[in-house]
């Protein structure tokens, strides 16, 4: 038996080296168990609710027969369905909000509302697999290297396995390389099949693995770091298990509360607040005071504002719309400091390959704040497409027709 | 006794002269106290920022203008839950839901804004409280220091010697888990302070002595685990690798393999779905804005026969008022069945979810710890009933003042000029329908009642732990 073959051998029959192969073999079908099972559920939801959704709308058309009521009482169903990947990081899937429904009142009083989940599951998290990636992997690794020298060493073997082989540290990098190989086909095939069964691309898949095994490396070069030091097997555990709290924990948790001091972002409830009062102060403020900001965004209604009544609907829907302007200011900083904070989180994550490794794996999955940022885009796309459908019906008076009713947009996924 | 402590102190001598167990004390002993004083600080001004903000809301809804009343009605007005005292220890699920509400007329709004949003995403762990170093950090720091206590011993073969000394395998257990007892004591000096300035805070101090021996009895749990395993172990390397083992099980994969477990089990549709279903419930009870809904005949009928008049123009109240009035509170029971299922389904979960304490300490001392600090799923369960007690009390009280300070034949005139306009207002006195709000933490008796199977679970946990560790040792003598 050759030198390599033999540390195959090795490994089978070291039952300890396979448990925790086994374990993190485990691990990782759950994970990939449970992503199927929530994908599944996420576009079932969605299912549901298009259907509902278009009933609830032929019914509230049905009662309200004019542009204003209409606009009033028909919401619309938005959503970002999960992407194939999906199934391996949930992100931030479980903190923003992927479905709403819009109408045509102000949408910072619409775009916020979250579908929150039970808020103990929050508190405690997935058990995803970028977690079982992120996390669980580099302690498994730790459990299966951190003896092997001291291991050897403590039972005599260490100068005649080292003497054995040519170079020396050979028989130690074979050996740790058939393990970290191991461990690395454990973790990855189920998500391998996982990828099968819910028909992510060959793409996502490459960059899943090679991010895995770059982690798995970097631990590797980590343990190898503090097994050349010589100490028992004790010691390196304890060490690699203080450098793993340091590194997956304790460095994420600072960074998050550094990136937070550095970029301040306005209190979320401001923007809901300002918009509110600015839409309800309108009632009492001369007509004047409506139009002549709506005017500056929408000149094109400049001969169409005159009220015959002290309450008509291109009022009403004027002053949501300058709610929307009164808050943008808040609510562009809002957003802007949420990617400042990501660009400098994507930055500095390179401190800490957990952090880093779990925030790659959701970006694959269209599961990073990124790709929350692109939905709530194109939800206000979709909701400026309905203002430029209603205005002029609002301001025109046209009658409401059923030919009116077909070209009112309907909101199409993204990507789709 | 005197055995007991002089081997206790034999531990403690030696973690001293260890410069791994100094320095990685000294790690995590300003862990504990960095996280206490950064958790601290920020709860003290969230609390300080959520009462004023509380207050704002009121003066402002109470300065509002000569209106309307069923503008103030869509006017509405905010709710805010400061943090308890105890959630300088754990914040509990304040992060994660959201601390304010929005109050309306015809709708129950979602507590809004969790932290959680707006902050940036760093992976699975992003916030360190004194609870999760605590529940975490600490165990590990007592596994990588004590894992030895026996096994050593066996290993270096002083174990044998002992015994024939005369010293018995109980007094070593005895001693050997004094030890790492007094360095769990010790650890807890920094929550010991916490829950100090909880109390001077205003908490009952049996709610921080409850907390405090919680969390006490949770690393005994620990320190009798470390001292079972290294007694059974045949080496230190597999006595560590077991303990991290297990760490990584209770702490990591118990829990969340629970989260996925209970979610499954009690299915929870979410809020857009059950507003979908809703909304035909509430279309049948038509609309509270519209006088002249079908709904609304039978009150109509009922008003003209008691009042004896022809026509609604004739009553002595305002009859778009008793519309409004009588549609918000079958719209109000409506929602509050829905809101009352909704948090069944979550209570339903989170107990599924806290059963699992039986397998995981962690998850059971978790659950302890919000339940006594107040900032758990029950209080924010109540702080929305609150909320909905104050939204419903000011909408029937501004209605009440729609019936009976405003007449009908201003009310339907109202948009015909602005001289109509103004007549259709109410003096702005009648804003002090609202009653103020302060969400106070659960009464102590019911957080005792709540916290007691956890505690059971942490009760049993340590008793079994010490059972086996005593037996283990026991037989030690042969």
């Amino acid at each position: 038996m050759s030198g390599p073959w033999r540390e195959l051998w090795f490994l089978w029959r070291d039952r300890a080296a396979l448990l925790w192969i086994v374990i993190a073999f485990v691990a990782a079908s759950l994970a990939v168990g449970f992503g199927l099972g929530e994908v599944a559920d996420q576009r079932a939801t969605i299912d549901r609710l298009k259907t509902a959704d278009q009933i609830e709308r032929a019914v509230a058309l049905e009662d309200h027969r004019d542009w204003g009521s209409a606009a009033y009482y028909t919401f619309h169903l938005t959503y970002d369905p999960p992407s194939d990947f999906a199934f391996a990081a949930l992100g931030q899937r479980d903190a923003s909000p992927w479905k709403h429904r819009i109408r045509m009142l102000a949408l910072e009083g619409q775009i916020y509302e979250t579908d929150a989940a039970n808020p103990d599951f929050a508190l405690i998290g997935r058990f995803d697999f970028a977690f079982v990636i992120a996390i669980l992997s580099p302690l498994l690794l730790i459990l299966l290297l951190h003896d092997l020298r001291a291991g050897e060493r403590a039972s005599g073997r260490f100068e005649l396995l080292s003497a054995t082989s040519a170079s020396g540290v050979g028989v130690w990098m074979s050996r740790a390389a058939w393990r970290v190989g191991a461990l690395g086909l454990a973790l990855l095939a189920p998500v391998w099949i996982g990828s099968l069964v819910s028909g992510a691309g060959m793409g996502s898949l490459t960059l899943a693995t090679l991010a895995v095994m770059l982690h798995l490396v970097f631990w590797w070069a980590v343990i190898a770091a503090v097994n050349a030091r010589g100490w028992t097997a004790p010691v390196n555990l304890t060490a690699l298990i203080g450098a793993w709290l340091a590194l997956a924990i304790f460095l994420p948790a600072t960074l998050k509360a550094s990136v937070d001091a550095a970029v301040p972002v306005p209190d979320g409830g401001d923007i809901i607040l300002t918009q509110r009062e600015a839409v309800n102060d309108a009632w009492d403020l001369p007509v004047a005071a409506t139009m002549d900001p709506f005017l500056e965004r929408h000149p094109e209604w400049a001969g169409h504002t005159d009220m015959e009544s002290t309450f008509e609907w291109k009022w009403y829907y004027a002053f949501q719309q300058v709610g929307d302007q009164t808050a943008e200011p808040l609510s562009q900083a809002y957003r802007g400091g949420r990617e400042r904070r990501e660009q400098l989180a994507a930055l500095l994550t390179w401190l800490s390959p957990p952090a880093k490794v779990e925030r790659v794996f959701q970006s694959i999955a269209s599961t990073d704040a990124q790709a929350s940022a692109r939905y709530e885009a194109h939800v206000r796309a979709f909701h400026a497409d309905l203002r430029a459908y209603y205005y002029p019906g609002l301001f025109l008076e046209p009658p409401f027709t059923d030919q009116a009713v077909t070209s009112r947009p309907d909101y199409a996924a993204m990507g789709g | 006794m005197s055995a007991k402590l002089s081997i206790a102190s034999e531990e403690w001598r030696l973690w001293l002269r260890s410069k791994v167990a100094v320095l990685a004390l000294a790690t995590v002993g300003l862990i504990i106290a960095g996280t206490s004083l950064l958790t601290a600080t920020r709860m003290a001004e969230e609390r300080h920022e959520r009462l004023h903000q509380q207050e704002a809301a009121e003066a402002t809804f109470l300065a509002q203008p000569d209106r309307h009343p069923h503008r103030m009605v869509h006017y509405g007005h905010y709710v805010f839950r400061a943090p308890p005292p105890l959630a300088v220890i754990d914040p509990g699920v304040d992060a994660v839901t959201g601390q304010s509400i929005f109050l309306e007329g015809h709708r129950q709004n979602t507590a809004m804004f969790a932290d959680a949003r707006a902050s940036v995403n760093v992976g699975s762990f992003d916030g360190l409280t004194p609870a999760l170093v605590y529940q975490l950090l600490v165990p590990l720091l007592l596994i990588a220091l004590g894992h030895g206590v026996f096994v050593r011993e066996r290993e270096a073969g002083t174990l044998a010697p002992l015994l024939a000394q005369g010293i018995s395998g109980r007094t070593l257990y005895a001693g050997k888990t004094l030890a790492l007892a007094g360095l769990s004591g010790a650890l807890l000096i920094p929550l010991v302070v916490l829950v100090g300035v909880a109390t001077s805070l205003g908490e009952a101090a049996s709610m921080g002595l409850a907390v405090a021996a919680g969390y006490g009895a949770y690393l005994l749990i620990w320190c009798a685990l470390i001292v079972l395993v290294s007694a059974v172990a045949k080496t230190r390397g597999l006595a560590l690798g077991v303990l991290v083992l297990i760490w990584l099980a209770w702490a990591l994969v118990v829990p969340r393999i629970a989260v996925a477990t209970a979610s499954a089990a009690v299915p929870a549709p979410g809020k857009l779905e059950t507003d979908l279903l809703m909304s035909a419930d509430l279309r049948e009870l038509g609309d509270g804005h519209n006088a002249a809904d079908p709904a609304f005949a039978q009150l109509r009928a009922n008003l003209l026969a008691q009042y004896n008049v022809e026509t609604v123009e004739e009553l002595p109240v305002n009859f778009r008022g008793m519309v409004a009035q009588t549609s918000e509170a079958r719209l109000t029971a409506v929602m509050n069945d829905y809101a009352d299922q909704r948090m069944a389904i979550e209570t339903a979960q989170s107990a599924r979810l806290a059963g699992f304490g039986w397998l995981s300490p962690m998850l059971a001392m978790s659950s302890a710890s919000r339940v006594l600090s107040g900032t758990d799923l029950t209080t924010h369960h109540r702080f929305l009933r609150e909320a909905e007690d104050v939204r419903y009390d000011f909408v029937q009280g501004l209605n009440d003042r729609h019936i009976n300070a405003l007449s009908y034949a201003d009310d339907i005139n109202r948009n015909q000029n602005a001289e109509a306009s103004r007549r259709a207002r109410i003096s702005s006195d009648n804003w002090a329908v609202l009653n103020s709000f302060q969400f106070a933490p659960a009464p102590v008796r019911d957080r005792w009642t709540q916290a007691l199977s956890p505690f059971a679970m942490l009760g049993l946990w340590l008793a079994g732990l010490v059972i086996a560790g005593l037996t283990a040792t026991a037989r030690l003598r042969l």
